[in-house]
């Protein structure tokens, strides 16, 4: 680190950048005492009434990234300056709708407090003080640090680590270029339970497509898609449709009164985690009550209905009813109605049932019940598609780098024999677990909107501890939009174009279970020095010599994605660049729907050159690499497609189950089952379950920098039963004492030891289980900037701001009416500092809502 | 082409309570932190295990009978041809009796540009668009059209429900033309008679009470 001069004026606040000069020197740390800024600021006192002259409009389609939903956008754009956004109607998830987040979007690219050029650490890790650099010195610095790891042989130590990016297949061609494995995700911390689930069951993908439109009944085991499940708000629009056009009925399981909760028909708060064994008493009565669809069972199921009988029978309501608090008689009469409705039904699940323990094999319980009731694939049913990916005719450019043949511990972690099974989901909690662990080090750590100091599980102890420490982690650069935690303890900052002005392709589980694909493309410039991550790869890899260059035969993002598109020619003349740019969204209208994929007959060309089995009726066929598949399977005397199992059918049953738990230790017979939580088994009667939730205007970690989304929710006290409370003596607002302990049983550091303790404030509610205690995971930031940390000040007497007028938000500056200076509530508090690291057994799955804790007046 | 009228239909067994209707209009009219045009009320009612939420999105109910225009004394504001109540920003000094006397909140002022309040999205009309509420409704709650022309969306919507739909709060007599169905019966006492969606009344302590919330 080069030497600095200590009286060399130093500027203080993101504000200030605007402003700032190459190696000038800024101090970003609002917590650090820093000079304050020469001059106050200007507040913007004119703030003229707005009206959007629409004659004056252009309109650009792109794709929102203000959660993983990923719906269509049109922005509308005056004199270069994106306005205002609306769904796009050609996009088949969303159409017209957004919810708040995407109607948020214009805000993305507003921040008063953006990072707006490339920095470089000027102190120690995590002081905050920072000097402007150049994009040359920044990408070059990044190449020399990652051709020295190459040289050196372990290209594995150079790693990705991104947040929600949709830009996998440009990092994973960054990486494979340099012949590293390591690309870090946060899948596991998401919803990979759910997505095991789904592929044990159904081979072809990770998350079903309801055909909610057409459906009766909705058996929702702790999906809050009213507020936050991927795909929220295409699930939500056409659940309210069926609710309101034929009557539906919503039943949710959830411990907390989610608004999904609060507008279901019915709603039964579970043991936390007994989602499965409610589940499995449901199949054991739809069998008793003969309301299985046995054409389904006996065509389409890899056990036989008398297999399937004996194996649930020891699950009874009773039983169910002792380990989830659910009233026996509710879990029968609920069964029976969802059977009553098949086809047209639907049970799933989401994060309530799934961030557990158990998570993976709750959540296969209930895609059971649809196979019993055959519900599977059909109008109306639990439907899903082919895996959905890009069109083959928009193909990443060739020449396309091999897979590296290096591995990585941090990547694929031996204990989890699971989690990249079927797709590469890896346990994204335990990376810095195994760095202080000296299982794996890292030379150059490339994050990528991570904010892990906030969102991890011990984010603000282990996560930072390892991310400050040069042992663990060489060098940091850091992209992101806003000032983050991340950001903070970087060694360099990369300032990032928002989602609203970069390019990709995107897409989703499709509701019209139709193949289709969509484009983001930049719906205004961004502001300053901002440059896209991926044209920072592509900066970065052609410095890194000719082995990695050949791969990149293009100079920037735009250029690759160009030459993706043009040269696919539409039926009607139009080129693949041109129709993407100006209609956003391509839909197969020509293929029929993907209602009952596996009952779909091969093709005359998918048969050709393919050998029949007649032991097992499965069709081989060797694919281009020369290795022989099976295809599918005969059914009825026809060649099908069937579930892609190992069976070729829908499978209860899993032989790759059992072959993992025998890997790991931790015995598993293949079947869905109900797997106690071991920290829930005897927990003390002063224990209680702690979960965490997110809101309808907030995502995890990015959102509470957004005015508009903060400004309804900023706040995050800890729900606490009434009864409870009454018991305890504890009224809302005041203060609590909580304690974390860490788990027990087949999972990291099972000790049952205390985690950590933290002060907050309690809100007494109804809607809560009484054993339960739930704080939302989206809020209580450090940085972030004014709405994200509440503080209402102009920017120029705040150290941190700066005095630039013109970037000026009179609303940060005058009206944070939830700043506690002025009576608000303030920003909030991070949970998930004292929440554990538990991956759940052979997934991988962060248990979120496994934590015990105890509580104590203050 | 006939006078349109415009009018709102708010189907609240629609509306999951997802703000989008309020954050949509914000970004629309540029809307300050405080101030509200358009703003949704959560209500929890009930015991555990019998907990229902309600939502209420509301916004300016562009009523026949305004008492905002009755008691405006610079005379700027007037109710149009096609239904909709608007504020002349010329005339309009900023004395606040318009918000004071509204029953629904709509109301705010700004000390800068006058008084302010949902116009429909007139901006947006007047290029054949809808407002910017309707526009994103994930639920399709918010139901809007020319009550003149019996093929809108709203002209069928209340030829097939316009029974089941009333105007809240009618006590004030104001005679609106944006009328709700399915709401709880309780929930629009959270809105107070004479000053703009107060935003503390989102704050969870405050979802199960009726009453005005306290600051801080």
């Amino acid at each position: 680190m080069e030497k600095i001069n200590r009286r060399t004026a130093i500027k203080t606040g993101l504000g200030a950048l605007a402003g700032l000069s190459v190696g000038e020197l800024i101090r970003l740390d609002p917590l650090m005492p820093g000079e304050a800024f020469a001059k106050a600021g200007d507040v913007v006192r004119n703030r003229p009434r707005r009206r959007i002259d629409y004659s004056k409009a252009k309109y650009v389609t792109s794709v929102c990234l203000n959660c993983s939903t990923v719906c269509g956008l049109i922005g509308t754009v005056i004199d270069g300056k994106l306005v205002k956004v609306a769904g796009n109607p050609n996009d088949p998830n969303n159409g017209f709708s957004l919810c708040a987040k995407g109607q948020a979007s214009v805000l993305v690219s507003e921040y008063p407090e953006r990072l707006l050029y490339p920095l470089k650490r000027a102190g120690k890790r995590g002081e905050g003080l920072w000097q402007r650099i150049t994009w040359e010195e920044a990408h070059a610095e990044i190449a020399r640090r990652i051709r020295s790891a190459m040289d050196q042989g372990v290209p594995e130590e150079v790693a990705i680590h991104i947040g929600r990016s949709r830009l996998g297949e440009e990092f994973g061609r960054f990486l494979s270029a340099i012949g590293s494995p390591t690309q870090l995700n946060h899948r596991a911390l998401c919803s990979s339970a759910k997505r095991a689930a789904n592929y044990i069951s159904l081979g072809e993908t990770d998350w079903e497509t309801i055909d909610a439109e057409r459906s009766k009944y909705f058996l929702n085991f702790g999906s809050n898609f009213y507020e936050a499940h991927q795909g929220a708000i295409h699930l939500a629009r056409r659940v309210v449709k069926a609710r309101a056009e034929l009557g539906a009925k919503l039943v949710t399981f959830d411990v907390r009164l989610s608004n999904t909760a609060g507008r279901s028909d019915e709603w039964f708060a579970p043991t936390p985690g007994s989602e499965g064994a409610i589940a499995l008493a449901m199949a054991n009565v739809l069998l008793a009550e003969n309301l299985q669809d046995s054409k389904f069972i006996a065509t389409w199921c890899d056990l036989s209905e008398a297999e399937i009988r004996a194996f649930v029978a020891p699950y009874t309501p009773e039983w169910a009813a002792k380990e989830s608090g659910v009233p026996a008689a509710d879990i029968k009469r609920l069964a029976i109605e969802f059977g009553r409705a098949a086809p047209t039904c639907a049970a799933f699940t989401n994060r309530g049932s799934d961030a557990h323990y158990n998570g993976m094999h709750n959540s296969r319980a209930v895609v059971m019940l649809n196979a019993i009731v055959g519900s599977i694939g059909k109008p109306g049913g639990y439907c899903y598609g082919e895996e959905p990916r890009v069109p083959a005719f928009f193909a990443d450019v060739e020449p396309r780098p091999p897979r590296p043949t290096r591995t990585s511990v941090l990547e694929n972690p031996p204990e989890y024999p699971l989690a990249n099974k079927w797709q590469r989901m890896r346990v994204g909690q335990l990376v810095y677990a195994y760095l202080k662990e000296n299982r794996a080090k890292i030379q150059v750590y490339l994050s990528y909107t991570l904010a892990s100091p906030t969102t991890w599980p011990e984010g603000r102890s282990l996560a930072v501890d390892v991310l400050k420490d040069e042992s663990k982690i060489a060098f940091h650069a850091c992209s992101d939009v806003v000032y983050s935690e991340t950001a903070h303890y970087a060694d360099m900052i990369l300032p990032d174009a928002a989602y609203t002005e970069r390019w990709g392709f995107d897409f989703r589980n499709n509701f019209a279970l139709r193949r289709y694909v969509t484009l983001r493309q930049p719906m205004q410039k961004p502001p300053g020095e901002c440059l896209s991550f991926a044209d920072s790869l592509i900066n970065i890899a052609k410095r890194l010599g000719p082995d990695v260059a050949k791969y990149y035969p293009f100079d920037s993002h735009e250029e690759q994605m160009r030459m993706r598109m043009q040269k696919h020619v539409f039926p009607s003349g139009e080129n693949g660049w041109d129709f993407m740019r100006r209609t956003g969204v391509w839909n197969d209208m020509e293929q029929q729907t993907f209602h009952e994929l596996y009952n779909w007959e091969l093709t005359a060309k998918q048969l050709e050159g393919a050998k029949l089995d007649e032991a097992t009726g499965f069709y081989r066929k060797a694919g281009a690499d020369g290795v022989e598949r099976v295809i599918g399977i005969r059914v009825d005397g026809k060649a099908r497609r069937g579930f892609p199992t190992p069976s070729r059918k829908f499978t209860l049953r899993h032989p790759d189950l059992i072959e993992a738990g025998n890997k790991v230790g931790w015995p598993d017979d293949g079947l869905p089952r109900h797997v106690p939580i071991p920290a829930h088994a005897d927990m003390p009667a002063d224990r209680f379950h702690l979960v965490s939730f997110k809101w309808n205007v907030h995502t995890q970690g990015r959102t509470a920098p957004q005015k508009l989304l903060t400004e309804i929710v900023h706040d995050n006290p800890m729900w606490i039963n009434t009864q409870t409370a009454a018991s305890l003596g504890i009224k809302t607002g005041d203060d609590v004492e909580i304690t974390t302990y860490r788990p027990k049983g087949a999972t990291y550091q099972p000790t049952g030891e205390k985690v950590g303790s933290a002060v907050v404030r309690v809100v007494v509610m109804e809607g809560i289980h009484p054993r339960v205690l739930a704080v939302s995971n989206s809020l209580g930031h450090m940085y972030g900037g004014r709405a994200a940390t509440a503080k209402s000040a102009p920017r120029g007497t705040n150290p941190s701001y700066s005095s630039d007028p013109k970037t000026e938000d009179s609303d940060l500056a005058e009206r944070v009416w939830w700043d506690k200076a002025v009576g608000g509530k303030g920003a909030g508090f991070n949970i998930n500092a004292i929440l554990p690291i538990q991956p759940s057994p052979l997934v991988g799955m962060q248990g979120w809502y496994d934590t015990t804790c105890t509580i104590r007046k203050v | 082409m006939a006078q349109p009228h415009w009018k709102m239909a708010v189907d609240v067994n629609r509306c999951i309570g997802c703000h989008a209707c309020s954050v949509a209009c914000k970004v629309e009219h540029d809307v300050p932190l405080g101030s509200f045009r358009t703003k949704v009320y959560y209500y929890d009612e009930g015991q555990y295990p019998k907990v229902k939420r309600h939502f209420l999105p509301t916004m300016c109910m562009q009523c026949e009978d305004a008492p905002c225009l009755k008691v405006c004394p610079t005379k700027a504001i007037r109710k149009d041809a096609d239904g909709v109540v608007r504020i002349d920003e010329q005339k309009c000094d900023s004395n606040g009796a318009c918000a004071a006397a509204c029953p629904y909140g709509a109301i705010w002022i700004s000390t800068e540009t006058g008084a302010d309040k949902c116009d429909f999205c007139s901006n947006r009309l007047a290029n054949k668009m809808q407002p910017a509420c309707v526009e994103t409704c994930p639920g399709d709650a918010l139901v809007f059209g020319d009550a003149n022309d019996p093929d809108s969306r709203y002209s069928k919507y209340m030829v097939q429900h316009g029974k089941e739909f009333t105007p809240i709060k009618p006590e004030a007599g104001t005679k609106p033309s944006v009328l709700f169905r399915g709401q709880n019966a309780d929930i629009e006492k959270k809105i107070v008679a004479g000053q703009n969606h107060d935003p503390h009344t989102y704050e969870i302590e405050n979802w199960a009470s009726l009453k005005p919330p306290g600051k801080g």
